[in-house]
């Protein structure tokens, strides 16, 4: 339309098919952040563990048992091998998630921009389903991408690494654990940012969360079992019913899977109840 | 396949609503509300807390409804909502903005949410924003905009995807002077030339007056009336104050028997007459009543004064009083 023109027309369809609104929302929401330097900045950062361990796969290979005095865990391109790599990560997790997550549902609800979301041809799953698959896609960014392309890189620079663990069995088990600690970790902080409508509260309480894995240690002296608190020392004992190692002591990885199912389905309920186009005020 | 009251009718516009009842608690805020729009400039008017808000967010299927059906364009909106919503636009009261975006970003994204395709919201957005007159202020973080600047953006956001219905929350909140007029005329321009069906929620008279051309009076959760705004209701019918020396209860008692209804306001009289031929009914009554008419003077009635005649009236009397003075003009649509 011209600029001079101010008058009103219609919508004239260009017959292009229109994504799903769970789409629209996904992709804005994964596209935006990488607009801003600093988070870009991060997230290469975030990459520089995957980096280091492809160094010393790389020189393993070429300078043989050498470099193996750096430890076991960061030649290792078993499955096992990655779990660990993944727990170095959780860090990671918690810092990019926070700035990802925490205010993805309450800046929504800052400005009752809820209501405008439901005004379209759109339900609570879609918002969700968006909404969740932004912050899993930036989970799966320091976990599990680096872990592909680490599986890539060992296959194609270490010897005696087969096509079938390198590129088939290790990325699939990984992704199963991926997407499941990542549902988790999404659905769980979705649920804290619409708790609230201060973002900075609710990355704080993410925060807290993280931290219980201090607090369960503390408490696991007096009675290994209460390691059970350890919010994300669930998700990697978890690990080991998938990639495989060692399990945490006191808890059994049927338990901790136990427990982020838990976590998913209490995720979805917060959600359920909190996320709604009309709040009641009692 | 589509049950059969989630079915189409392609052709019907038409906003209906019958024996709806709803709650957010256990006090009701909706009772038996029933009524039928068809496209055009309704203002939904009421004092606050009457329910206006709620109604509105019962047409946009956003309530669970316990009791009675709310149908909108042809879609029953217990099982057809998302789709229904399609053809709809929300302006919500509050907030209604989307932080960290600029205002083209955040109108094409709500395009988009509304079943655009990229590049279709994208040019919708810019073309909404240039109507509402934020052409200049487009990229913008709407979150600073001000409180014109926000209450246009919301109304951009709600007609980027070329909907049927507009349900404006009082749009002209906040707004200063010039502001109020602006965006009255866009909603003016919108239904009367445009074919755009608005309802227009607000406990501003004058708003309505303004752009509307049917009312719906809400008062503690009830529908009190349902009939046209004309001009030529307040021509037609008027109150008439007189004042005079005599036999008052005589003057009374001729005024009845010419069908006029005289109502003690301190020491004058009202009656409700036709405006045209009131005056000669009036003069009659006196010359019968050798009542000496000292004061015989027109007061129009304003949509103002039946408006407070109905929310102040109770229960049954209010119902109906509106449209047996209004409908005299243009009847219900």
């Amino acid at each position: 339309m011209p600029v001079y023109e101010r008058g009103y027309r219609g919508w004239e369809d260009s017959g292009t098919r229109a994504a799903p609104a769970w789409w629209a929302i996904a992709r804005r929401g994964i596209l935006e952040p990488l607009k801003r330097r600093g988070f870009l900045f991060l997230l290469v950062v975030a990459w520089v563990p995957a980096i280091v361990k492809g160094g010393i796969l790389y020189f393993t290979y070429k300078m043989g048992e050498m470099t193996k005095l750096l430890g076991g865990d960061w030649t290792d391109i078993t499955a096992a091998g990655f779990r660990s790599f993944l727990e170095w990560q959780t860090p990671w997790v918690l810092i990019i998630l926070a700035i990802i997550g925490s205010g993805l549902i309450t800046k929504d609800r800052e400005e009752n921009g809820l209501a405008l979301y439901f005004a379209r041809p759109l339900g609570l799953r879609d918002y969700i389903l968006g909404k969740g698959l932004i912050t899993l896609f930036y989970y799966f960014a320091v976990t599990l991408f680096p872990v592909l392309a680490l599986c890539i890189f060992g296959y194609l620079s270490t010897q005696g690494a087969t096509g079938l663990q390198m590129l088939v069995a290790t990325p699939l088990r990984a992704l199963v654990y991926c997407t499941l600690a990542g549902t988790s970790f999404s659905l769980v902080l979705l649920a804290l940012s619409s708790m609230g409508t201060r973002t900075v509260f609710v990355a704080l309480w993410w925060v807290l969360l993280f931290a219980t894995e201090g607090l369960a240690e503390i408490m696991a002296m007096f009675r290994p079992e209460l390691r059970i608190l350890d919010f994300a020392g669930q998700h990697t004992n978890m690990g080991a019913l998938i990639l495989g190692g060692r399990s945490m002591t006191g808890v059994s990885p049927w338990v901790s899977l136990a427990v982020v199912l838990g976590l998913i389905a209490a995720g979805l309920a917060v959600l359920r109840a909190r996320v709604k186009p009309v709040e009641v005020v009692s | 396949m589509a049950s059969p009251t989630s079915e189409v009718n392609s052709t019907d516009r038409a906003i209906e609503v019958r024996g709806l009842d709803f709650g957010y608690t256990a006090k009701p805020v909706l009772k038996d509300v029933s009524f039928r729009l068809e496209p055009g400039a309704v203002g939904l008017l009421g004092p606050n807390g009457s329910g206006k808000t709620t109604l509105l967010r019962a047409l946009m299927g956003h309530l669970p409804l316990p009791a009675g059906k709310v149908s909108v364009l042809g879609r029953d909106m217990a099982v057809a909502a998302r789709a229904a919503r399609r053809g709809l636009g929300w302006m919500p009261e509050r907030g209604g903005i989307l932080p960290g975006m600029s205002g083209v970003a955040m109108v094409a994204y709500l395009g988009e949410l509304g079943g655009m395709p990229v590049t279709d919201a994208l040019q919708r957005a810019h073309e909404a924003l240039n109507f509402v007159g934020l052409a200049d202020e487009r990229y913008r973080m709407a979150d600073t905009y001000s409180q014109g600047m926000r209450q246009r953006l919301k109304l951009a956001q709600c007609l980027v995807h070329d909907p049927d219905w507009l349900f404006l929350d009082e749009p002209t909140a906040g707004l200063d002077p010039r502001g109020r007029l602006a965006m009255l005329d866009l909603v003016h321009d919108l239904s009367h030339a445009h074919g755009f069906g608005v309802i227009l929620s607000t406990h501003l008279l004058a708003d309505v007056k303004a752009v509307c051309d049917e009312i719906l009076v809400l008062r503690d959760g009830r529908v009190l009336d349902h009939a046209r705004v004309d001009a030529g209701a307040e021509r037609d019918t008027a109150v008439f104050v007189l004042e005079g020396f005599g036999d008052r209860e005589a003057f009374c008692a001729a005024l009845a028997a010419r069908g006029l209804e005289p109502v003690p306001e301190d020491r004058a009289l009202l009656v409700t007459a036709d405006a045209d031929h009131g005056p000669a009914a009036v003069l009659a009554a006196a010359a019968a009543s050798e009542f000496a008419l000292r004061r015989l003077q027109r007061r129009t009635e304003t949509l103002e004064d039946l408006f407070f005649k109905l929310v102040d009236a109770s229960g049954d009397e209010a119902s109906g009083a509106l449209g047996a003075l209004t409908r005299g003009e243009g009847g219900e649509r």
